[in-house]
């Protein structure tokens, strides 16, 4: 076996293609093994309708992504019709708010200040590997009490404040501050989206601080369209790494790592194929590159129970509608269509949906998010017609009586609570596909079919990302690191945790 | 005498009905939860036996583990620290075990019944660590403490009284060899395996068989010197032996309450059972290497020869009688050795590099007095009794 590859990185997902951009411009050989057709992995135009763009710290090392980026209004729909509609620009919105809710608008703007500042201060931990605890070592130490410095350099008022707010749980904070229910729902809307936590959860905040940090420390602003879809975001930065000469192998399914002597040596391809590289990163989610890749003989007891225990159900399902017309939604106009349309009237009404939830029910009124983004963009339209994505929330991943049987009920749920707002949905449909997460599981080989490889818990992040002791991206075994949405700072379309990989990896090749 | 069984808190072993009747001082052992004879008649005849002739003891609260499937052995060499990469049918290792942080988790026997079937004992419980261990694995792995009857027959006598008792050939049964035999119609399997650093052999059957088995081995050891013995005389056997006792000598991982009290294999007089050089990965390894590559084990298990002839229980050992480095975890008058021996755990470097001007600090109680004596000690070999027939092919018989 001959080397040829400084780098193997398992799985094409947009982190591995930014880890590998990173690499290779420091002029390392990499091999991505992509175990689909295509890369991307769940950053697909038939799962993610909206991304962030990449934040600044992320563009500054990789090679320039050429696609347009057009902002997205969020609209919290109403089935009186008087729809919430928040874009993140002051006026705008303060104009907005002023109309549908006079007493919160105040309130409103000092929350997104404050909660503006917590996101600033945590997206300040996210673009370094996170410290080690207990390992006497001066650059760990030097990390910790920059962090401490970081969140201590906001006031004692504002110290005070993030304590509190660090384990709270959203519904409190909102019902403290704002009248207005559609407001509520909608903030809370995104704060448990992706996770495994109701607005009422202890916790549920820090989940919506996470996803403000990677929205440009705002609540409605900072989500995006990309002409094309996500998909020309990965079609980019998968341009820009072959350009580079780093070489994509799909449909290359990897069977396990080589392991020799508690150092990684290669990988095995499902077709037998070896592959030499004294370095190995997976971008897989901690879970199958454990169990799967590496193999429990490789691992210490404490540490399989500490991987096994790593929450990772997904709840969040995807409906795409093939429409033979665009639906008439009730007091929005056909551009609106194509923006992020909320369908979470109240915070109980998210509650209510996260108890059928926590019993593995399908809810027979589900959260949606969704969009017919080919409104905007002729280039995403199937066979001639426009499509609609929505994203259920809250589809149990062990849904009790199995997704094969539920999918239809699932759907007629979605399309029941749908026609509140848009009468004429059903008559519009061509064609329907559900993605549920054991879809999601299946087919884009995710533990658990979570969005994130794991929930976004403060037991799960930043040093304890995906579990403590394994939290550098670094792996027991030499030479085998991580660069997924399991590791720190997490999920979302950010290209961190592929960014800092590679970094960790090039301190070490 | 009836007793209400609803009403016992403790379970009897298979051989109650037997060890019960010759217990003649109705003195009772907690072990693992079950209740075994403590001390049938006194405590050194049953000492006495066991190096001039032949005790049997109850070992059925023994933890036993099953563990089958096609990955046993590569399991078993992954869940131990010994390299039992070539362990052939029908023998037995002994082993320690260890956590990710390279402590040890217990000690036990391995009995290897074939390449896809083995056997654990140990002292400690060890269903849920197996199985999490096994994880990833597929295998089978059964608690079958209650499933299987153990006696142990140690001694002098102890392979002449298994003769009579109808095992043909076992002289030739090498240590850590075990062998099925057929008595009586029923299945024994006999391993040459034990707990008193002399020649002796392990009993292992099916729990309908024990009080059969238990009336043969008396009757075959008739005149051979045969008597039970409790668990106060092995406990003089095995320090005379030299073997540890969890608990007593260390900690179980499972056990300890904080972290430092957690003892590694190197600390314990147990490193030449870590094979760091193991092709294959085993828990704790990773630790194991750091802590041999950098010297940063902590302590040290050693034997003492003591002074005098007051047991050091429980003693506090002093460099220069000034400075505290160590306790003494078990001691004994030895009577065999004439010898006041000890095994004790000491803060490094004394017991390795230092060990001169060691003291031990010994409380005597006198009639409500404590006396306390100075002894000056020797730092020696754990393994103070090893006669030269406990490892002799053919094994002797009279």
């Amino acid at each position: 076996m001959t080397k040829v590859y400084d780098v193997i990185i398992i799985g094409g997902g947009h982190n591995a293609l930014v880890c590998a951009n990173v690499l290779a411009k420091k002029n390392k050989k990499v091999l991505i093994c992509e175990a689909r057709d295509t890369c991307g992995g769940l950053l697909t135009n038939s799962l993610s309708n909206f991304t962030p763009d990449f934040s600044s710290k992320v563009k500054s090392e990789i090679d320039n992504i050429s696609v347009n980026h057009t902002a997205v209004t969020s609209i919290a729909l109403s089935e009186t019709g008087h729809h919430l509609k928040l874009t993140g620009n002051f006026s705008e919105d303060k104009e907005t708010l002023e109309q549908l809710a006079p007493e919160d608008v105040d309130r409103y703007f000092k929350l997104q200040k404050k909660l503006s500042l917590f996101s600033k201060t945590l997206g300040s931990f996210m673009h370094s590997s996170p410290p080690r605890i207990l390992h006497k070592n001066f650059s760990d130490y030097f990390k910790l009490f920059k962090l401490a410095l970081n969140v201590r350099i906001m006031g004692r008022n504002n110290f005070n404040e993030f304590a509190r707010m660090i384990g709270l749980n959203i519904a409190d904070e909102l019902e403290d501050n704002f009248k207005n229910t559609l407001l509520q729902g909608l903030i809370s809307h995104d704060a448990i989206t992706g996770s495994n936590l109701g607005p009422r959860s202890p916790g549920s905040l820090i989940n919506l601080l996470f996803r403000m940090a990677n929205h440009s420390n705002s609540l409605f602003g900072g989500i995006q369209q990309v002409k094309g879809g996500v998909n020309a975001v990965i079609k980019s930065l998968e341009d820009n790494v072959i350009k580079r000469g780093v070489e994509i192998k799909t449909s290359s399914s990897v069977k396990r790592c080589i392991i020799e002597n508690d150092h990684v040596k290669g990988v095995e391809l499902e077709n037998g194929t070896l592959i030499h590289a004294d370095t190995v990163i997976s971008s897989a989610d901690p879970k199958s590159t454990y169990f799967c890749l590496l193999g429990t003989e490789h691992l210490d007891t404490d540490f399989k129970r500490r991987i096994k225990h790593y929450r990772a159900k997904g709840r969040v399902a995807k409906l795409q509608l093939t429409l033979k017309k665009v639906p008439e939604f009730t007091n929005l106009e056909l551009a609106e269509l194509s923006q992020r349309l909320v369908i979470s009237p109240s915070i109980d009404y998210i509650e209510e949906n996260f108890n059928y939830s926590k019993f593995e029910n399908l809810s027979p009124e589900p959260i949606l998010e969704l969009s017919v983004p080919s409104i905007e963009d002729d280039s995403l339209c199937k066979n001639g017609m426009h499509i609609m994505n929505i994203q259920i929330q809250y589809a149990p991943f062990n849904v009790k009586g199995g997704w094969e049987t539920k999918k239809t009920e699932c759907i007629d749920n979605v399309l029941t609570t749908l026609e509140k707002y848009a009468p004429d949905i059903r008559s519009c449909i061509a064609e329907q596909e559900l993605i549920s997460p054991n879809d999601i599981e299946k087919n884009f080989n995710v533990t658990g079919g979570h969005w994130h490889h794991g929930e976004i818990q403060i037991d799960q992040l930043f040093m304890l990302r995906p579990i403590p002791g394994a939290a550098q991206y670094k792996t027991p075994v030499t030479g085998l690191y991580m660069c997924g949405a399991g590791t720190h700072p997490g999920g979302g379309m950010t290209g961190i945790p592929g960014k800092n990989a590679a970094h960790e990896v090039l301190k070490n090749i | 005498m009836s007793i209400d069984l609803t009403q016992a808190a403790l379970k009897f072993t298979p051989f109650h009905n037997r060890t019960s009747r010759a217990c003649r001082t109705n003195s009772w052992y907690r072990w693992s939860g079950y209740t075994v004879v403590a001390e049938y008649s006194t405590t050194e005849l049953e000492y006495t036996a066991t190096r001039n002739g032949t005790s049997v003891m109850d070992l059925t609260p023994m933890y036993k583990y099953e563990i089958k499937g096609e990955r046993a052995k590569e399991f078993i060499n992954y869940f131990v620290t010994r390299d039992l990469s070539e362990m052939k049918d029908n023998t037995v290792a002994y082993v320690i075990w260890c956590n990710e942080a390279g402590k040890v988790v217990d000690d036990g026997t391995v009995f290897c019944l074939n390449q896809n079937e083995f056997k654990l004992c140990c002292a400690v419980k060890m269903q849920t660590w197996l199985k999490d261990s096994a994880e990833g694995f597929d295998l089978e792995i059964n608690d079958v403490t209650d499933e299987i009857a153990a006696l142990s027959v140690q001694g002098p006598t102890s392979c002449s009284v298994l003769k009579n008792y109808g095992a043909t050939d076992l002289e030739l049964l090498k240590p850590f060899e075990s062998k099925n035999f057929t008595i009586d119609g029923y299945g024994v399997l006999i391993s040459r395996t034990g707990f008193t650093g002399d020649l002796g052999y392990e009993l292992w059957t099916n729990p309908d068989n024990a009080e059969k088995m238990w009336d043969s081995l008396m009757e075959s050891g008739k005149h051979l010197k045969i008597r039970p013995m409790g668990m106060h005389a092995l406990e003089m056997v095995r320090i005379e032996a030299g073997f540890i006792q969890t608990s007593t000598d260390f900690v179980s991982t499972e056990h300890a309450l904080r972290p430092i009290r957690m003892r590694s294999p190197y600390e314990i007089g147990m490193g030449w059972l870590v094979h760091l050089n193991k092709k294959d990965y085993f828990i704790g390894k990773r630790a194991l290497r750091y802590e041999k590559e950098n010297g940063t084990t902590e302590r040290v298990l050693v034997g003492l020869d003591i002074e005098g002839d007051k047991p050091a229980h429980g003693a506090v050992i002093y460099n220069k009688k000034k400075e505290d480095v160590g306790i003494v975890t078990a001691a004994l008058w030895s009577p065999t050795l004439k010898r006041n021996i000890a095994i004790a755990s000491l803060m490094r470097p004394y017991g390795t590099k230092i060990k001169e001007d060691i003291f031990v600090e010994i409380y005597h109680p006198e009639e409500l007095e404590y006396k306390k004596i100075w002894a000056t000690c020797k730092i020696v070999k754990r393994q103070f009794y090893s006669p030269e027939r406990r490892n002799l092919v053919p094994a002797e018989v009279y």
